[in-house]
């Protein structure tokens, strides 16, 4: 896409990286609906409590497996619930577990990885291998014994803080519940980041002006800081908007398998897994959930195939 | 040949091993006391005794150091004994060997689904690139790959119901030869497809650059020999090296292909298990998970000096 610049009129702005990589985003019709169903996702989620016509515990026990009307977009579940009401929840805990797993994620691996790529040595060998067994268990096997491990020591130290304290907040399931899917999924989810980035710094690290730097005397943390990694951020956005994606898929495979979010905080997966339950009676309870987690993860890969093409255009034939 | 298959042999073990060691120390330190364990599950009017306890511990080895355990668990391992399950009592390796057959032959047909669809689609795609049809294809890719097995499963039965009535939507497993096999099959394929088409396309579209495909057509080879002679062949050098990566889509994915359908396969023995915090079965499917795909990338390692000799050849390597 080179010859785009000779095309257009040149523009009064200069342009970097960013402005350009906007552009070619831009071009990329699939790319824009993913970015627009997941700013539609983002704005759901934050403002939830206001969209919701119900609240997503309150029970109705008269108007128990409605199918979808004007008055439940979605029908209502096996306790009269909303599940509208019920879909927008899911979105809060989906992009919650999302946004938190993949900035831990990150900060270990980029951190990890930086390290290990600049000085190399034996801390670079043994990263190398531990992020090798690790992605060469099958991730959620690997999830479900972390899982299985941490839950009675968190939920023994959580007994113990509620015993000392007397704080009825670390006698809430939920947050247990929150604790164990934050972990397990962080503690499986760095090593991708962290070979990313050992791999660009690698790549970095021998560059003339990472010599200059040098040369002028500078330390090895500002190189790292000022130097080699503002040069290593396109492919880790990349890899930051796939890795969203993944997370979000991730806790509602948990909880559709029921060691993730437990009811009644609703999930999407925890939803799917009860209306496979009654699926041949109430479709739309299934439907609803499933359909939803489709949209939106079809829309995070369409985004991250887009987000590759416009930040690498090498890449590109 | 023979000293880079011993290499890679030599190299292998540890690593499996390593990879049992992890598993293994996380079940040991996490889970907690195994004979506690037992005895919490026991109906309510067993007394915690706790001189009993101490004497079975002292009988099954429990007292002994980690690696001691870790050892005795191994050598257990090397003559087909798993323990026994927390929660039944029936020994391990049997429930395995029961639920094994129907998920290995799921999994196997998956992989044969996978070459037959993805492989022709992955060259047709990658053979007209940047056409609509190519758009098509990659498109439908990403939708597959995007959308896990527990959404693809449901969504797939509500639509059948709409066609079928609601007692001939298939569930539950009749044999590799019913009818029922269809559905799981397909959404178990799904994430493999789209995987090797990706592969297969960016492989094509390698290939199609080279002289000797430009030199083919120029002495107006058809263009079907062309694809079949010139193009498939060095294609299929990078997609086999995927068997890992389909290995472990296909270990994920029958998780939750066995929970939707209702099959009694590994799967859904580790979500039973899971439910039950039965630790023998967990660790037990994960070192089979693990094992198997390590041993695809084992195979993978072997079976790439056969497709591109230059691999083991340091002469041929640096040209």
């Amino acid at each position: 896409m080179t010859d785009g610049t000779i095309i257009n009129p040149p523009e009064d702005r200069p342009s970097s990286l960013w402005r350009d990589a906007w552009r070619r985003l831009r071009r990329n019709r699939l790319a824009v609906a993913g970015l627009v169903v997941l700013a539609v996702l983002v704005f759901v989620a934050a403002f939830g409590p206001w969209l919701t016509p119900y609240d997503f515990l309150s029970q109705n026990l008269d108007a128990r497996n409605l199918p979808p009307s004007l008055g439940h977009p979605f029908g209502t579940d096996d306790l009269g619930r909303d599940v509208m009401s019920r879909v927008i929840y899911g979105a809060r805990t989906a992009f919650l577990v999302a946004v938190l797993v993949t900035v831990v994620a990150v900060l270990i691996g980029v951190v990890l990885g930086a390290i290990a790529g600049f000085y190399g040595g034996r801390f670079d060998k043994t990263l190398m291998w531990v992020t090798d067994m690790t992605m060469s268990v099958p991730q959620l096997l690997l999830v479900v014994v972390i899982n299985a491990s941490l839950k009675q020591p968190i939920s023994l130290w959580m007994e113990a803080r509620y015993m000392e304290t007397m704080n009825p907040l670390y006698r809430n399931s939920a947050i247990i519940d929150f604790v164990l899917v934050f972990g397990s999924m962080a503690l499986i989810s760095w090593p991708p980041y962290a070979r990313l980035v050992r791999a660009q710094v690698l790549s970095i690290r021998n560059r003339p002006y990472v010599t200059a730097a040098r040369a002028l005397g500078l330390t090895n943390r500002i190189i790292l800081t000022r130097y080699v990694m503002p040069n290593a951020v396109g492919p880790l956005i990349v890899a930051i908007s796939a890795g969203l994606g993944t997370a979000m898929v991730l806790e509602s495979a948990f909880s559709f398998l029921g060691i993730g979010v437990n009811p009644p905080t609703p999930s999407w997966g925890n939803m799917i897994s009860d209306g496979l339950r009654v699926w041949t009676n109430y479709p739309h309870l299934l439907l609803a959930p499933a359909a939803v987690l489709a949209v939106v993860t079809v829309a995070f890969n369409f985004l991250g195939d887009g987000l590759n093409d416009a930040l690498n255009p090498k890449g590109q034939k | 040949m023979i000293a880079y298959i011993l290499r890679r042999l030599l190299l292998w073990i540890p690593s499996v091993v390593l990879v049992m060691l992890g598993v293994y120390a996380l079940a040991f330190y996490g889970a907690g006391d195994p004979i506690k364990l037992i005895f919490l599950r026991a109906p309510g009017d067993v007394a915690y005794d706790p001189v009993k306890i101490e004497a079975i511990r002292e009988q099954a080895g429990l007292n002994q150091p980690f690696l001691v355990q870790f050892g005795t668990y191994l050598w257990n391992l090397l003559h087909g004994n798993f323990g026994n399950s927390l929660f039944s009592g029936r020994s391990v390796w049997a429930m395995i060997s029961a639920a094994a057959p129907v998920s290995l032959m799921l999994g196997l047909m998956a992989m044969i689904v996978t070459a037959l669809v993805a492989v022709p689609l992955g060259m047709i795609a990658g053979m007209n690139q940047n056409s609509r049809l190519d758009y098509t294809i990659l498109g439908t890719a990403v939708t597959l790959w995007a959308i896990p097995a527990y959404v693809a499963g449901p969504l797939l039965m509500v639509m059948l119901l709409a066609v079928l009535p609601s007692g001939a939507v298939p569930y539950g497993w009749g044999g590799l030869f019913s009818v029922k096999i269809i559905l799981p099959l397909i959404v178990l394929s799904f994430q493999p497809i789209a995987l090797i088409i990706r592969q297969t396309r960016a492989a094509v579209i390698d290939v199609m650059t080279e002289d000797y495909v430009r030199t083919a057509r120029a002495k107006g080879v058809p263009e079907h020999v062309v694809a079949l002679r010139h193009i498939l062949r060095p294609v299929l050098t990078p997609v086999v090296t995927q068997l890992g990566l389909i290995m472990i889509t296909i270990v994920n994915g029958a998780i939750f292909v066995e929970l939707v359908f209702g099959l009694p396969g590994l799967g859904r023995l580790t979500v039973q298990a899971l439910i039950n915090s039965d630790y023998p079965v967990i660790l037990a499917v994960t070192l089979i998970g693990s094992f198997l795909v390590m041993a695809s990338n084992l195979l993978v390692d072997l079976l790439y000096p056969l497709l591109d000799p230059r691999a083991t050849d340091p002469k041929a390597a640096r040209t």
